[in-house]
């Protein structure tokens, strides 16, 4: 196995002493870029060609080409506009904004001006997971940094451009990671994500037009401008230009952040994580949060960390957290575990993720605890069927995609647990 | 116009209009449980997924606009597999109690499911339960049976105003519910219990009382606002058991007051008079109608000979018939003196215009609803006319500056621009400031009485925004109405009016107040209510009042009725008052038991016909005014139909003075304090008296006096002696101003015209 | 003429009657099945629709929930049902009364009712002596049922298994 380039753009200060700090990222080429546009060497189009050429696209989940997302706002149309960063990582196994925001926060918030910039929003926010209490003093701590540098502000360096960020604690709801119940979230209001359209380029924060990008995504964009969209796009493969963070967690040895390549064959990325704890076989493998589809060992053996790829094997690279599971795991247990995160974070607004999710969770529950009836798996598939694109937002078909990748995959064990009560492992 | 198909069938729309609107005027149904019409998009209960050709999911024909050949399909296998999905979802945990719901057989979710739902349920694990919180005497909850459409979250945001109604909660523990210990006040509530679609909110006095198949529902109006909101009354056994409104777009929408909804009540109350009561030596016996008959013409006739010392309190909320009828029976003896204006003070108005000056609203509700800028005048509209603040809340949600001047900070359920409270007097000088400031804006010579009037830059932009708004209307309210500068208010206001190009809107309050002045329930001979009490009565009638408690005239007027020689009382309620004043009691009928006419507000005549039975002998007033008329040897009293006096009624339409600005009155001024009446929500008329569970609703009046006084009591001067109340110190009413809470027996003897403070 | 002939014999043969005598003979012999009400009784069905009756659940508390489905199903209109909230909350009928008169003993309000309140009973031999007696008021009802309740219960339990 050659060598993988690891932390390349996002987390290229992770290794320094004190990254977090603006003289650490500073000293390290930290708000060139952002000098430089507010200079006036880069104008907004420029940006926007150079984003689109990075091929980044976005890395909350949904992988929508970025350029084409900023290229939608009107940059001159009249009143405020807001740039809006997702930090409200809520998805089991997903934890590689928490490490953007420790340890290297500063990135962030240069994305989010270059952006802000871009879009002609004069104010930003930048909505974190209400329990990272550290990573949201850090962001704020770098925020006020900026500001006393100079670079936050009313006529910011004396280009004339005012721009002001502000953080904003979310209080513990995975839905808010939606972006139009972020949005909402900002507002004061219940997080419940809004019916669209209206999208939020058009009617968003307070109504005006909004960009919301996640938070990996902004802080890629000094990189891609300082080093250029080429540089960025050579990284990853045809159609996702660079690199990708991938949270990689469950049996492995070494669960950690990696950020790679686009495109590195999944089992290198095994390999960085140390391979299956205690030399076990691998099982499953869940690639992109526990809302994406679980593949068996054999099928995720073969694949590339790359959209298309991971998408040919049957699932989705969402936000790169690779949930590993040796050959010991219970795969009903493990579905339980994930049906009951569901039922409890649906928001509630929409009746058939509402009442879905329960009802799922408690058929899984009752499999899992040996009450299991042979109607079960149909009625489970059914369920799951039932609410997969009925419901407001993605996070309905969320709920019922690994229900639905776990029956088609691992139907034997939810059966043995059916027939004998208990796991295919219990040899009662 | 654009076409689209739906199943087939080539319907035309308007581009951007919502699927499910174009597929209702279709009359193709598609089944709903959050859409409302008159409510904002939520689209969260997914019951309207339909299939749209090109589209890769079931779309909510609610949230969905339409565009040029669309093709949609409502019944295809993916809609209808979309449709009983969500059913399904909807009814694991709804509890299956529909027979011990009152919802039941008017069940949104019953019909629905009839249609999209399985035969049975797979659903077998437990259901969810959520406990119940009382949330007021009118709503009762059954929370465990919501299906969180959000359609009374949505009604509190957008509609009343009053965001009372909340969803708490997350996944399936997400609960509709109030602010924490916090009951539903608003004074419109009960329409959250129609457009409930499942039993979850429910009306309380109604609880259990009958089931929808079983009632007979009576196209009916409306008698405790001057609106005359389109009604239904449903009835059962030939009692009312409820009532629901009744769409109107012109009126009501489809909304309803709680004081139209709940009244009901007052008229099943116990306290109904139901056989005519004579007195004899002191004892009151339970008479034949025939021989009450004859006693009442046997009473009535001496003081005949001699009609100047007869008088005639009538309630405003009388039929067009009953008033009518009353006219030509007592005109033709002479008496002139009937009276329906009972909480007026101020009659300068008539005495300058030569005839009576009747109240009304000139422009229609739309209308008020389109207004750019509106100028209320002593109004506390949300308590007078509840529908009508509806419609000039939409005109401030749509961008209309409203702008007050009141005697005191009434809470709105809208932002207003600017408000001057300020006593009475104040408020009158106010306006005058505005006329010139007018007058100066449009370069026209200053009216007389305005030239000492000094403008600041607050009256300015006032002016200034009445002109410049393409439409502006002036109302004038109850507040003003019943003060004692009434004729000022209403003049500053017409002649403000005339120099700013603005409507001017007199905010009648009773049900039938522009029928009355139309059919001459008003004295015809230039007198009125109070010139009435000074002269010598030697007999009164009194018509449907409570009279020591539906006037302002208190303490004089129960000396009025004390010391005439004869009283006789044609109502529809048994009271101790009435009983130690009256000489013959007769029963009458409500509006809900006899058929009849009310005018509105904008003048429109509305009939009405009989739509639950009076109770025991109570008989309708047209029909016992008919037999009087008989008794005393009248013609034209052969009477078969109600018609036939709507008909001789509507012919002969008395001729009315107008509001205008050129009339001349004669200067008042008062003393302050001011003591002004304010009549509460539900301490209107009788009726609503009478509704227990409005008595019990946030509207209720209390026998408390509102002032900036820092005072526990305020003593008030009355004819009777003085009373002693206790005093409620609130900031919001304007110094100089003393509140009383007027229709209370603890305020019976307050006379407005006779008031003062004498300590506090 | 072979007519008249043949008539004629019939006439004075007095073959009707032997024609007769012989049904008479035969069940004369045969096993009767006449019963001699009301000393004796035939057997009833558990499905007899005959007195109504309002049932009770083993704690004592009244089933019926005045659902007020019996009324709307009863094709005579027999049923006149009024109710109200009782004290602890529970929806209860004030008044309870079925027509007898009226009564077509269809059984529908059986069917109809979700708690099983209204049955009607296997007891038909009732009279009533005096007009308005005819009516029977909610607690007439409730008291036959008492009454009656081990009787019926057996006779519902023994008809569940083919509803």
């Amino acid at each position: 196995m050659a060598s993988i380039p690891l932390n390349e753009c996002c987390y290229r200060l992770n290794h320094l002493d004190k990254s977090w700090d603006i003289e650490t990222y500073m000293a390290n080429g930290g708000y060139e870029v952002w000098k430089k546009v507010l200079a006036g060497e880069l104008t907004p189009q420029e940006i926007i060609d150079e984003v689109k050429a990075s091929n980044i696209r976005g890395r909350g989940g949904a992988g929508f080409p970025t350029g084409l997302k900023w290229s939608f706002m009107n940059r001159y149309a009249p009143g405020p506009k807001y740039i809006l960063c997702n930090s409200d990582e809520g998805e089991p196994g997903t934890f590689k904004d928490r490490d953007i925001l420790r340890y290297n926060p500063h990135q962030l918030v240069e994305g989010m001006m270059i952006a802000g910039y871009v879009i002609g929003a004069n104010t930003g926010y930048n909505y974190i997971r209400g329990e990272f209490w550290e990573p949201y003093k850090r962001f704020d701590q770098a925020v006020q940094q900026a500001y006393e540098a100079g670079l936050l502000g009313k006529n910011i360096l004396g280009s004339g451009w005012d721009f002001d960020l502000y953080t904003h604690l979310g209080a513990g709801a995975y839905i808010c990671g939606e972006e139009t119940a972020l949005i909402e979230s900002i507002e004061g209001k219940k997080g419940q994500p809004r019916f669209k359209p209206p999208f939020p380029a058009s009617f968003g924060l307070y109504g005006r037009p909004t960009t919301i990008n996640n938070t990996e995504t902004l802080a890629s964009i000094p990189m891609i401008l300082a080093k250029g969209g080429k540089w960025f796009a050579d990284l990853g493969v045809p159609g996702a230009g660079g690199t990708k963070i991938f949270s990689v967690s469950g049996h492995v040895e070494k669960p950690g952040n990696y950020e790679i390549r686009m495109g590195t064959p999944f089992k290198d990325l095994l390999a960085l994580a140390g391979g299956v704890w205690k030399g076990r076989k691998l099982k499953a493998v869940i690639p992109g949060g526990s809302s994406t589809a679980v593949l068996p060992a054999e099928k995720a053996l073969e694949m590339n960390m790359d959209y298309d790829s991971i998408a040919k094997a049957g699932s989705f690279l969402g936000a790169g957290s690779v949930i590993i599971m040796d050959e010991t795991t219970d795969m009903v247990k493990a579905l339980d575990r994930l049906t009951w995160f569901y039922y409890e974070e649906s928001c509630g607004q929409c009746t058939p993720c509402r009442e879905g999710t329960g009802w799922m969770h408690r058929v899984v529950h009752r499999i899992y605890t040996g009450k299991g009836r042979p109607e079960d798996i149909d009625m489970l598939k059914d369920v799951s069927g039932k609410i997969m694109g009925r419901v407001i937002c993605g996070l309905g078909d969320a709920a019922a995609i690994p229900v639905a990748s776990f029956l088609e995959h691992f139907e034997h064990e939810f059966r043995h647990y059916i027939e004998h009560g208990c796991s295919i492992y219990d040899r009662a | 116009m654009i076409k689209i198909e739906i199943n087939g069938q080539i319907v035309e729309a308007h581009e951007g209009d919502m699927l499910i609107d174009v597929a209702d005027e279709a009359k193709i149904p598609i089944p709903r449980f959050c859409y409302h019409k008159k409510l904002s998009i939520a689209a969260n209960c997914r019951m309207c997924l339909v299939e749209v050709e090109g589209a890769p999911k079931a779309l909510p024909a609610c949230a969905t606009p339409v565009t040029d050949g669309m093709k949609v399909h409502t019944r295809s296998p993916k809609a209808r597999a979309a449709q009983k999905a969500v059913m399904e979802f909807l009814l694991i945990n709804h509890p299956l109690d529909c027979p011990i719901c009152d919802q039941g057989g008017e069940c949104e979710l019953q019909d629905v499911a009839f249609e999209y739902g399985n035969d049975v349920g797979k659903y077998s694990e437990a259901k969810r339960v959520v406990p119940d919180h009382d949330v007021g005497p009118l709503i009762a909850t059954d929370m465990t049976r919501c299906i969180h459409c959000t359609r009374c979250v949505r009604f509190g945001q957008e509609i009343s105003g009053l965001m009372e109604l909340g969803a708490v909660g997350r996944s399936e523990w997400m609960e509709i519910t109030t602010y924490v210990g916090k009951s539903i006040t608003s004074e419109i509530s009960g329409n959250i219990i129609d457009l409930c679609p499942v039993g979850a909110l429910t009306s309380k006095p109604f609880r259990f009382k009958a089931r929808a198949w079983e009632m007979v529902a009576h196209p009916s109006i409306a008698a405790h606002d001057s609106l005359g909101s389109h009604i239904e009354v449903h009835t059962y056994q030939d009692k009312v058991m409820r009532v629901v409104p009744r769409d109107n777009e012109a009126i009501n929408e489809t909304w309803l007051s709680d004081r139209d909804r709940f009244a009901y009540e007052g008229i099943n109350s116990q306290d109904r008079l139901t056989v005519p009561l004579a007195k004899s030596k002191g004892q009151w016996d339970e008479q034949e109608w025939e021989d009450a008959l004859n006693q009442t013409v046997e009473l009535l006739k001496p003081h005949l000979n001699n009609p100047d010392t007869v008088g005639v309190l009538v309630s405003p909320n009388a039929t067009v018939e009953e008033l009518y009828l009353l006219r030509k029976l007592l005109h033709a003896h002479g008496v002139k003196d009937i009276e329906t204006r009972l909480r007026q003070i101020d009659f300068r108005l008539d005495e300058a215009a030569g005839k009576p000056v009747a109240p009304g609203l000139v422009n229609t509700l739309p209308e008020i609803e389109a207004m750019e800028s509106v100028l209320l005048v002593g109004s506390n509209l949300r308590y007078e006319i509840p529908l009508l603040n509806l419609r000039v809340r939409k005109a401030q949600l749509e961008g209309a500056r409203v702008r007050v001047l009141n005697v005191a900070d009434y809470p709105f359920t809208f932002d207003l621009e600017d408000k001057v409270i300020a006593d009475p007097q104040a408020l009158v000088d106010t306006l005058k400031v505005l006329v010139r400031a007018a007058a100066e804006l449009k370069g026209t010579e200053i009216p007389a009485g305005a030239e000492d009037a000094v403008v600041s830059e607050q009256h300015q932009a006032w002016a200034k925004d009445l002109v410049e708004s393409g439409k502006a209307t002036i109302m004038v309210g109850a507040m003003a109405q019943q003060s004692p500068l009434y004729a000022d208010f209403v003049l500053w206001s017409a002649r403000l009016a005339d120099l700013t190009g603005a409507t001017i809107n007199v905010v009648p309050q009773s049900a039938n107040e522009v029928g009355a002045y139309q059919v001459g329930a008003v004295p015809a001979n230039g007198g009125n209510i109070d010139s009435m009490l000074a002269s010598d009565k030697k007999a009164w009638i009194v018509v449907g009042i409570d009279p020591e408690l539906d006037t302002v005239y208190g303490a004089r007027l129960k000396q009025a009725l004390d010391q005439a020689d004869t009283v006789i009382s044609l109502t529809a309620y048994d009271s101790e008052y009435l009983r130690s004043v009256s000489d013959i009691m007769l029963p009458i009928a409500v509006h809900t038991e006899t058929a009849g006419t009310f005018v509105n507000a904008t003048g429109d005549w509305q009939s009405f016909k009989i739509a639950s039975a009076a109770p025991g002998d109570a008989k309708p007033l047209w029909k016992i005014l008919r037999v009087l008329g008989n008794l005393l040897d009248m013609d034209g009293f052969d009477y078969v139909h109600a018609d036939e006096v709507l008909e001789e009624a509507k012919a002969q339409t008395q001729s009315l003075g107008s509001v205008q600005g050129d009339l001349a009155i004669p200067a008042r001024t008062c003393d302050k304090p001011v003591v002004l009446g304010e009549w509460s929500l539900y301490s209107v008329d009788p009726i609503v008296r009478r509704s227990e569970p409005l008595q019990k609703a946030a509207g209720a009046a209390r026998p408390v006096v509102r002032s900036a006084i820092e005072a526990d009591e305020i003593v008030l001067n009355t004819p009777a002696g003085p009373i002693t109340l206790p005093n409620e110190y609130d900031e919001s009413v304007a110094p100089g101003v003393v509140l009383v809470p007027m229709g209370l027996s603890e305020t019976a003897d307050v006379t407005l015209t006779d008031v003062s403070v004498a300590a506090s | 003429m072979s007519h008249t002939l043949r008539h004629w014999i019939k006439t004075f043969g007095l073959i009707e009657l032997f024609k007769g005598l012989a049904v008479t003979g035969k069940y004369l012999f045969k096993p009767k099945i006449t019963v001699r009400y009301p000393e004796e009784k035939t057997p009833i069905s558990p499905r007899f629709r005959g007195h109504h009756a309002l049932r009770r659940y083993e704690n004592g508390e009244e089933r019926c929930i005045a659902c007020k489905l019996c009324e709307a199903v009863c094709p005579a209109n027999a049923i006149t049902i009024e109710s109200e909230e009782r004290e602890d909350g529970t929806r209860r009928t004030t008044r309870y009364d079925i027509d007898m008169f009226k009564c077509i003993y269809c059984g529908f309000c059986e069917e109809a009712c979700p708690v099983d309140a209204i049955v009607e009973s296997r007891v038909f031999e009732y009279v009533f002596w005096e007009r308005g007696e005819n009516i029977m008021t909610k607690e007439k009802l409730l008291e036959f049922g008492d009454k009656h309740e081990q009787i019926i219960a057996a006779d519902k339990a023994a008809d569940a298994k083919y509803r």
